[in-house]
């Protein structure tokens, strides 16, 4: 009966919460010991961050190039094309740019997180590494953390700044706009702190909520391939809701 | 002593690179590429009525872009609005006899302060006010009057309708 | 019979002393009441049937694991009541190879070997290089110092994971079936290295291990545990010859006697589907 009532799906759900937010609290615990590991840090950050700029400079560019077309065909319809610039920008900046750039994140770099770290378990590397008095939460998981923290923001960035290229590419160089119009209406209107800055606030939560999920997925997946392997699902799985969740959330509160 | 040295040039080329983004996106999208400061001056005007005015909205003359609203305050003894506007001081040739107005851009746009030059030999100054103003034209009222006259003809008492499609959108 | 008799050790030469241990996992009771000693400077060996739990008793030692009743101290120390600082302290000193050599794929021999010093001794690159390079001799690898650990065989996997597991010159090492892969030669050579690390710098040893006749060559002691519980122990020549029911069907083989060859398993006939048809 109480075997029964503790495998509800829904209490597992509750119960997996709190281990997650156990866990969260361990990994930062352990923070100011990892910074001893900066150089694990360094290769964390240029796994995460540096690894995915092919991916996220491409889908940047076209992001900004499709958000163009459709705003300007919906724009036409008002009359209102000379704001174009100002719209690319703030859907790039405000929605798109933060959250497109999290679900990359999370697809390319926090699956290979999850899937390192769960067999880094099944070969009893990280049993290794305490039983060499070697923390593996300061030298694995929060390195790893960090990273998504430090890199999630300056590739959203990225992101933005390709969409805006491509959203010039397409309203300047394409559709005729002006480019005087396009740059002018931009800059009168976008706002560092409201729209810029608010962005990178959501990446850097972004950040951490991939990165928190990749490792505590790996850390929690039982040591074999196929556990291994559906840790990896659940962590684009979970990653992906609680991204747009937490982004819908954040965006009420901040307009 | 490192084992791969290649990481650490990387991680900061990486960062490098991020920040490099966010300087761009700060500086040349955002309206801190507008600000000069120091290199504009203040004139004020009164409104009865700002409508959907916001402080940071563009001011225009024959639709060009001459500087921004700054702030906007109810006045307690008059009961009206107290827009500042600071203005390029490239602009310091704007006669002092100027009347005001607050347009909408497009039908559904954001409102914006439009100023008519007038003819006088003298220009405005700093902290000057413009004594011409018209308040903004909303909807409702226009709707409203059309009905009661039966008419856009009869519109004539009031201008602003009539002007207020300036080429304030450059291009179509 | 001898166990009786040589079951009283004088506390205090005692590194590893376990009392009374009992564990359970899951469902199953791994040990029930287990007392042994291993003392300071040997080389002991613990053997038993595959799944009694000889894996769950080094992670006893090292306090990865905590027992449900009884202690287990080293070097006087009862582990699992010691804070983590001073666990992590503790295993500082102590050497785990571990049963599938658990090498850290991100890093290639050298670094592997040389993982302990870097997190724990601030050494001059040239010297940890010595260092390094004289463990890696020791267990005849040191031209495969750059190689990654995918490029290795498990023997030699084995053998990395041994000349990590003494570079920081211990005073315990804990062997997990430190020979299964080794060909002879290898064999051979670490035997030699287990003897040489005992006697030179007197470093305790306990290895868990089925290899009767490697045993036999560099253990002062073995212990026999099956069900939970010590069952024979004593000099190996000495336990061989032992007439218990345990140390026959170990040593000679049998299929039959204490130690169940099967599994826990309902009826075979029954499974079968015999049982049914019978009826
Ligand atoms: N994580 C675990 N979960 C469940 N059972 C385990 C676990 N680890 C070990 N066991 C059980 O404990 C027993 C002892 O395991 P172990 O110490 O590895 O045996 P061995 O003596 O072969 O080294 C085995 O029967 C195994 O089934
Ligand atoms: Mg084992």
């Amino acid at each position: 009966m109480s075997t029964n009532l503790r495998r509800h799906w829904m209490l597992q759900g509750i119960a997996s919460i709190g281990e997650c937010g156990l866990f969260f609290v361990a990994v930062l615990g352990a923070v100011p010991k990892s910074l001893r590991y900066w150089r694990e840090l360094a290769r964390q950050i240029w796994f995460v961050g540096a690894m995915s700029l092919v991916i996220v400079m491409t889908c940047g560019l076209f992001v900004g190039m499709v958000l163009a077309l459709q705003l300007y065909y919906t724009l036409s319809i008002f009359g209102g094309t000379a704001a174009l610039g100002t719209v690319v920008a703030l859907s790039l900046f405000r929605e798109l740019g933060p959250v497109v750039t999290a679900l990359l994140v999370a697809g390319r770099a926090g699956t290979a997180v999850t899937a390192e770290i769960g067999l880094m378990r099944a070969t009893d590397q990280l049993d290794a590494m305490s039983m060499m008095a070697v923390d593996p939460l300061a030298y694995v998981a929060s390195p790893r953390f960090l990273a998504g923290l430090v890199a999630m923001p300056l590739l959203a960035c990225v992101f933005n700044a390709m969409g805006i290229f491509g959203g010039h590419l397409v309203g300047v160089s394409w559709l005729g706009l002006d480019n005087g119009t396009f740059w002018g209406n931009m800059t009168s209107t976008v706002d560092l702190h409201k729209d810029v800055l608010d962005g990178l606030y959501k990446s850097v939560v972004f950040g951490g909520v991939v990165s928190l999920i990749a490792v505590f997925q790996g850390y929690t997946a039982p040591p074999t391939s196929e556990g291994v392997a559906y840790s990896t699902t659940r962590t684009v799985v979970f990653s992906s809701i609680v991204i747009l969740a937490v982004d819908f959330v954040m965006t009420a509160f901040m307009t | 002593m490192n084992p791969r040295p290649s990481y650490a040039i990387g991680t900061g080329l990486f960062i490098l690179l991020g920040f490099a983004a966010l300087a761009y996106l700060a500086t040349q999208t955002t309206s801190v590429a507008n600000i000069h400061r120091g290199n504009s001056y203040l004139i004020k005007a009164r409104f009865q009525n700002i409508g959907q005015l916001k402080e940071r909205a563009p001011v225009k003359i024959a639709g060009v872009r001459i500087g921004d609203v700054q702030s906007i305050a109810l006045e307690p003894q008059r009961m009206d609005a107290l827009v500042v506007m600071s203005i390029d001081k490239r602009y310091n040739d704007i006669p002092d006899d100027s009347s005001a107005a607050i347009f909408t851009s497009g039908l559904l746009g954001d409102q914006y302060v439009g100023i008519e030059p007038g003819g006088s030999p003298t220009f405005l100054k700093n902290g000057d006010e413009m004594v011409l103003t018209q308040s903004a034209m909303s909807i409702e009222n226009l709707i409203g009057k059309f009905l009661v006259n039966g008419g856009p003809k009869s519109s004539g008492t009031d201008a602003a309708p009539a002007s207020a499609t300036p080429p304030a959108s450059g291009k179509p | 019979m001898t166990v009786a008799s040589d079951h009283q050790p004088v506390p205090g030469d005692a590194l590893v002393q376990v009392r009374g241990l009992r564990t359970q996992i899951g469902a199953k009771a791994i040990f029930d009441g287990l007392d042994l000693d291993v003392p300071r400077g040997s080389v002991t060996a613990i053997m038993g049937p595959s799944g009694t739990g000889k894996t769950t008793l080094l992670k006893h030692m090292t306090g990865q694991l905590r027992p449900d009743a009884g202690s287990v101290r080293v070097d006087g120390e009862d582990v699992a009541r010691l804070s983590r600082r001073a666990l992590f302290g503790l295993r500082e000193r102590i050497g785990f190879l571990f049963q599938n050599s658990a090498l850290l794929t991100d890093f290639n021999v050298f670094e592997n070997v040389a993982f302990p010093l870097r997190q724990h001794a601030n050494l001059p690159e040239e010297l940890l290089r010595d260092i390094v390079l004289t463990k890696l001799q020791a267990v005849g690898l040191r031209g495969a110092a750059a190689l990654m650990p995918s490029e290795l065989s498990g023997g030699m996997a084995r053998r990395v994971a041994l000349a990590r597991a003494i570079v920081f010159d211990p005073m315990l090492i804990l062997y997990d079936e430190p020979f299964v892969g080794l060909d002879p030669i290898a064999l051979n050579q670490v035997l030699r290295l287990i003897r040489t690390l005992n006697k030179t710098l007197g470093i305790t040893s306990i290895l868990v291990a089925h290899e009767l006749a490697a045993i036999r060559r560099v253990a002062d002691r073995v212990y026999l545990i099956a069900n939970g519980r010590l069952v024979a122990q004593g000099a190996p020549d000495e336990l061989e010859h032992q007439d218990s029911p345990w140390t026959r069907q170990f040593f000679g083989g049998e299929a039959d006697g204490p130690v169940p060859f099967h599994y826990p398993a309902p009826d075979y006939a029954t499974e079968l589907g015999f049982a049914g048809a019978r009826r």
